[in-house]
């Protein structure tokens, strides 16, 4: 067996595991499935921006909240089965994202990150000068939420996202992407449209967490401002896509998906104390593994790189007359 | 009777900038010479904040008497954070940035748990000097008054430091031009550590005084962080005399804002600037443009 | 020869600084023209504005008779015009390969064909055998042949040189020199800034443009440029005594 098609098994595998966990009948179990996929879906999301176009930004959890108030206002004003209001969020923050990400790709570096920081943090705090949103008080969805229903949603946009990294990592759109997050002014002078490049990148990083904000709404039933433009939510988001490996294929799902499971271990073992060992956990990564744990894990399996080559042969070509 | 209101506001809006300078002098110091954005700066300020509610509420230690040691700690923690988190970073510009923002970041996230776990996220407040001066019909905040004195008398320090010192004039050469202060024989990592030494410091002495103005609780950390760095970016990267009135321009605004729009209005304000000063003014009021 | 690169009385300021001041003068099709002058005469100011980096202060910039002012970078890069950076950076975390095919997907289609015309290039300038190696673990001379190499991928008409001999001993100069000759043989002109290395310079010029504080000081033939006493005078100070 090839070990592309040991791949193709393992994850064929993994997906047939997930669908069925839903069978099981475990309420605990779901959830815990749900939390998993939810944040690693987020973080391939923050992935295309933060991780491919080097754009690193600490305020995605703008459109997963935007997502989730679209889907309860509505379910609730208009009456709407809620994953029709999920896809119209998604278009609705692929829209807003090119505005948006042509003001804001013009910040640089920390300013950029801080700057959809203050995005993020502004619309909390304005959530009550917005109609419909409920305000603090937030907006109780109608009944009938199925949990097994957002997991089902959530699973969909997690494996659409992963498509989406796949080819992205191997197609001219992705090698731009890398050449602008290396070097912006070297890839201009290359061809590369650098604005229109990252911009479209920027759209995919809404539209992904505007669909799981979405399902998160139904599966909550509650939304008020403070619990769903949640810093812990982005924090972990970010946390997981780094530790991960930030602009590889599958740093995020082992980011994800790993990191899921200890911030669950620790928050059952550790209730008190569980956010302060996962922060400490992070900086002791990154330190450690600054690539994040899928590059150094290639390194390693590929073995030691070759030395460097000796000098090349002389350009040939006309020789200069002495 | 609309003078009196209008000079209301306007002392609150120079007091809330005094507020703000002070979290914003040390976040400049840091970021000036380093480049890096210490996003963990609010967190820690936060921090010295809920350590002086504690100890008000637990021992009636007021955060006056707590502020030296506080600083000497503060000037501490810096010390090691420079030291052991940020000493290694990469050659290439770029990454040397991502890397020291995720740092800071997984920093912040840490403190975040650790405020969590020892204070709660119940809302604390420190009640000492929470009354005014009445002056001719205008209010002056006591606590918020002596936070402005003391950012400014702070800033008057740092400018002179920084002016006739060899010290201060080796922390300029190296925020201005890395590899020439190095080839004036600046040592760099010193003043990167000094960096920070300060910079902290300046945050612990800051919290101290925010624990008298604000009530807040382990989740506020980062609206300080982006306070800091809006005035930092509005009055001018480098230019503690440019964070000192950036600071107080968005105190104003604040307050305006905040009295004749609404309250969220005013407390949008800091981000407002911020994006919209790095879109069409990124030197800030008093920076030097960017080539 | 009709003028392929034109650049009419274009000055470029920074605040009060003139950075390059009110120069004129052309390139033709496949010509090599060397401009020199010392450390902070211009060129790399007049090279930003030609490949579009930021726009003349005043004068305007024509390449195949169309002005470059105002247009984007990448489309400058589009039409015709690749340049090399005096800080050789590739793209550090990118494959020699991809690196080369980011500048071949200015025309290619497609990534796979991008990489075809980037294995080509690579060939052409004699490091095939480094393709799949990281960028990060190359040596000087290998990162230029790199930097030259994505340049060469966008298919220019006009290559701009900034400062390509910095850091390169004798042997690497001369290989140089023959790599930039040889670009005439593919239609390509070069257009290199360079500070120093006279003797190549005079070598292979068509011809040679003299900058000093931004402005043109002298424009001709190796020969004429040699005798130059304006030229002499800003390179050794004053006229040589004969």
């Amino acid at each position: 067996m090839t070990q592309r098609t040991l791949g193709i098994t393992i994850l064929a595998l993994l997906f047939l595991g997930a669908v069925a966990i839903p069978f099981t009948g475990n309420g605990y179990i779901l959830s815990l499935f749900y939390t998993s996929a939810l944040f690693t879906g987020l973080a391939y999301g923050w992935n295309i921006i933060s991780g491919y176009a080097g754009y690193l930004s600490f305020g995605q959890i703008t459109f997963f909240g935007i997502g989730a108030y679209i889907v309860a206002i509505g379910t609730t004003r208009f009456h709407a089965p809620w994953y029709l209001c999920a896809l119209v969020a998604g278009v609705f923050c692929a829209a807003l994202a090119v505005p948006m990400g042509w003001l804001m790709l013009r910040l640089k570096g920390p300013f950029f990150a801080l700057g959809m920081l203050g995005l993020a943090q502004s619309l909390r705090i304005s959530t009550d000068l917005i109609p419909w949103t409920g305000g603090a008080d937030g907006i109780y969805l109608p009944p009938g939420s199925n949990g097994v229903q957002v997991y089902y949603w959530t699973l969909a946009v997690l494996i659409l996202a992963i498509v989406l990294t796949a080819t992205i990592d191997r197609n001219a759109f992705g090698l731009r992407l890398r050449a602008l997050r290396e070097d912006e002014r070297a890839a201009g002078t290359l061809g590369v449209d650098t604005t229109t490049t990252k911009v479209k990148a920027f759209i995919l990083s809404a539209i992904i967490p505007a669909l799981l904000g979405g399902g998160y709404a139904w599966y909550l039933t509650y939304v008020e401002p403070s619990s769903i433009y949640s810093t812990e939510i982005e924090l972990q988001t970010v946390a997981m896509a780094i530790l991960g490996g930030m602009g590889t294929l599958w740093g995020p799902f082992v980011g994800g998906i790993l990191m899921s499971q200890i911030s669950q271990a620790l928050s059952t073992k550790f209730p008190q104390t569980h956010l302060m060992i996962f922060g400490a956990l992070v900086v002791a990564l990154l330190l450690a593994l600054p690539r994040g744990i899928v590059p150094t894990v290639v390194d390693k399996l590929q073995g030691k790189r070759k030395p460097p080559e000796p000098e090349p042969a002389p350009l040939a070509q006309t020789e200069v007359v002495t | 009777m609309h003078l009196e209101l209008v000079v209301q506001l306007v002392i609150n809006g120079l007091l809330l900038g005094g507020v703000f300078a002070l979290a914003a002098l040390g976040l400049n110091i840091i970021f000036g010479v380093t480049r890096i954005v210490n996003l963990a700066h609010g967190q820690l300020i936060i921090l010295t904040a809920l350590i002086c509610s504690t100890l008000f509420q637990r021992f009636n230690i007021t955060p006056l008497e707590v502020l030296p040691l506080a600083v000497i700690a503060g000037m501490g923690v810096g010390t090691v954070l420079e030291r052991t988190l940020l000493r290694r970073l990469p050659e290439h510009q770029q990454t040397a940035e991502t890397t020291s923002l995720l740092i800071t970041f997984g920093v912040s996230y840490f403190l975040i748990g650790l405020s969590l776990a020892i204070f709660t996220g119940d809302f604390r407040s420190v009640g000492y000097l929470t009354s005014s001066w009445t002056i001719g019909g205008v209010d002056i905040a006591k606590a918020q008054f002596l936070a402005f004195a003391l950012a400014l008398f702070l800033a008057a320090i740092l400018a002179v430091l920084l002016r006739s010192t060899p010290v201060g004039r080796a922390l300029r050469a190296a925020s201005q031009n890395v590899d020439g202060a190095r080839a004036c024989g600046i040592d760099i990592d010193q003043m990167r550590t000094l960096s920070f030494t300060l910079g902290i410091g300046i945050a612990a002495a800051a919290g101290c005084l925010l624990s008298m103005i604000y009530a807040y609780n382990p989740d506020t950390g980062s609206q300080f962080t982006l306070i800091a760095f809006s005035i930092v970016v509005l009055g001018g990267r480098g230019s503690y005399a440019g964070s000192v009135l950036g600071a107080a321009l968005l105190g104003l605004a604040v307050s305006f804002v905040g009295f004749y729009g609404n309250t969220h209005l005013g407390s949008m304000m800091p981000y407002v600037v911020f994006i919209l000063v790095l879109l069409f003014r990124p030197q800030g009021i008093l920076g030097k443009a960017v080539a | 020869m009709s003028a392929l690169l034109e650049i009419d009385h274009v000055s470029r300021s920074f605040g009060g600084l003139r950075a390059v001041n009110d120069v004129s003068f052309t390139v033709g099709e496949g010509e090599i023209v060397s401009i020199i002058g010392p450390n902070g005469a211009g060129k790399t100011t007049l090279f930003n504005v030609i490949s579009g980096l930021f726009p003349p202060s005043s004068g305007d910039v024509r390449f195949c008779g169309k002005s470059l002012v105002g247009m984007p970078t990448h489309r400058i890069a589009q039409s015709g015009i690749g340049r090399t950076y005096q800080v050789v950076r590739p793209f550090i975390r990118l494959s020699v390969i991809d690196n080369v095919a980011v500048g071949a997907l200015a025309h290619a289609p497609n990534y796979r064909t991008a990489r075809k015309v980037a294995a080509e290039i690579l060939d052409m300038v004699e490091i095939g055998h480094l393709a799949e190696t990281p960028a990060s673990s190359l040596t000087l001379t290998q990162r230029k042949r790199v930097e030259i190499a994505r340049a060469l991928a966008t298919r220019p008409k006009l290559l701009l040189l900034d400062e390509v001999m910095a850091g390169l001993n004798p042997t690497e100069v001369d290989r140089m020199c023959g790599f930039i000759l040889g670009l005439r043989e593919h239609g390509i002109a070069a257009v290199g800034s360079i500070e120093h290395l006279m003797r190549f310079v005079m070598k292979i010029s068509d011809r040679i443009i003299v900058l000093d504080f931004g402005r043109k000081i002298a424009e001709g033939t190796p020969k004429e440029i040699a005798s130059h006493p304006d030229v002499i005078a800003a390179y050794f100070g004053s006229p040589l005594e004969t």
